[in-house]
């Protein structure tokens, strides 16, 4: 896993140079952006079953797959979507802590197309709720955290897709 | 690692958010960052002067060492050796953590030195000394952010 600071100290080091002018500056904005992130982190874990649920009612709850023969449906496959959609949140926070994505990609993107696919789950749905909750965070957190937030969603999406 | 991915990493092990203590120990992070940041680029900007006047106190003290020996290769080595170990420490002064010069400074450099017949007593010596040039370009305050990233290589060299 790598964070804004280690991902650019890393390649400096292959390359045997100090860290240049753009990757201070890089690295400045970072830390300006700290409080930000961290108070954005802070009302998303407060907030996390509430946005959880206006995602899944926003974009799952009053489609064809809550009902029978729908890729939700059963209590037990409701539930399992709703545990992937607090996975995302979390995760997407890690990201957007750590200002880096790798997180995203080691431990939620990394083979889940393929399960999804072998477990019958539409990616296309999965989609469509990951950008509902990007909406929900948005409003939540405002503007610049939002924006901030969208990027790490926008990653999941992309993996996804 | 920073502290930023190990408390991340500490979150995800058992599946939660990061607490409010972890959440305020990064705003501390975030916080000093300019200080880091700057500290970074004092060194990176003097760092030839660092490595110039650490090399003279090193071979004041140890004038028998094969970089002192007149062979010019040992020499140039000695310097670019130098050279690295700044760098390494700009990196941890960045990250706020000895990871950089665990990862790429210590591990391995016992025996490295060892293999190549210097005397670790002597490269001790002269990260002391490097250590010494680079404190006098800094602040009180900026020292004591510094001085433990030198005394953690000198630690790890020391045979």
């Amino acid at each position: 896993m790598q964070d804004a600071i280690t991902t650019l100290i890393n390649s400096s080091d292959t390359q045997g140079k100090y860290l240049d002018n753009s990757s201070l500056e890089r690295l400045q904005n970072y830390f300006h952006s700290g409080e930000l992130r961290a108070k954005a982190a802070m009302t998303i874990s407060a907030n996390a079953a509430t946005i959880v649920t206006r995602t899944t009612a926003k974009s799952l709850l009053y489609t064809d797959i809550t009902a029978p023969g729908g890729n939700m449906y059963t209590c037990r496959r409701y539930a399992a979507c709703v545990r992937d959609m607090d996975y995302f949140l979390r995760y997407a926070t890690y990201a957007m802590l750590a200002g880096d994505p790798s997180i995203l990609d080691e431990r939620v993107l990394n083979g889940l197309r393929e399960t999804y696919n072998s477990l019958g789950v539409p990616v296309g749905a999965t989609v469509r709720a990951v950008q509902a909750m990007k909406e929900v965070t948005t409003e939540m957190l405002g503007a610049e955290a939002g924006k901030e937030m969208s990027l790490y969603f926008d990653h999941i999406c992309t993996g996804l897709g | 690692m920073s502290i930023i991915t190990q408390s991340i990493a500490n979150a995800d092990r058992e599946a939660r958010y990061l607490s409010h203590g972890e959440l305020n120990a990064l705003r501390g992070f975030f916080e000093a960052g300019s200080q880091r940041l700057r500290i970074a680029s004092i060194l990176t900007a003097n760092a030839e002067k660092i490595v110039e006047k650490g090399s003279e106190k090193f071979w004041q003290r140890c004038s028998v060492t094969p970089s002192n020996s007149g062979n010019r290769t040992f020499r140039a080595s000695c310097v670019r050796d130098q050279g690295w170990y700044i760098r390494l420490i700009t990196y941890a002064v960045v990250v706020g953590d000895i990871d950089p010069l665990q990862e790429s400074g210590i591990k391995g450099a016992k025996a490295m030195y060892t293999a190549l017949e210097i005397p670790l007593r002597n490269v001790v010596e002269c990260m002391r000394c490097l250590k010494e040039a680079a404190l006098d370009l800094l602040t009180v305050a900026d020292k004591a952010e510094v001085g433990p990233y030198f005394d953690y290589l000198i630690q790890g060299m020391t045979p």
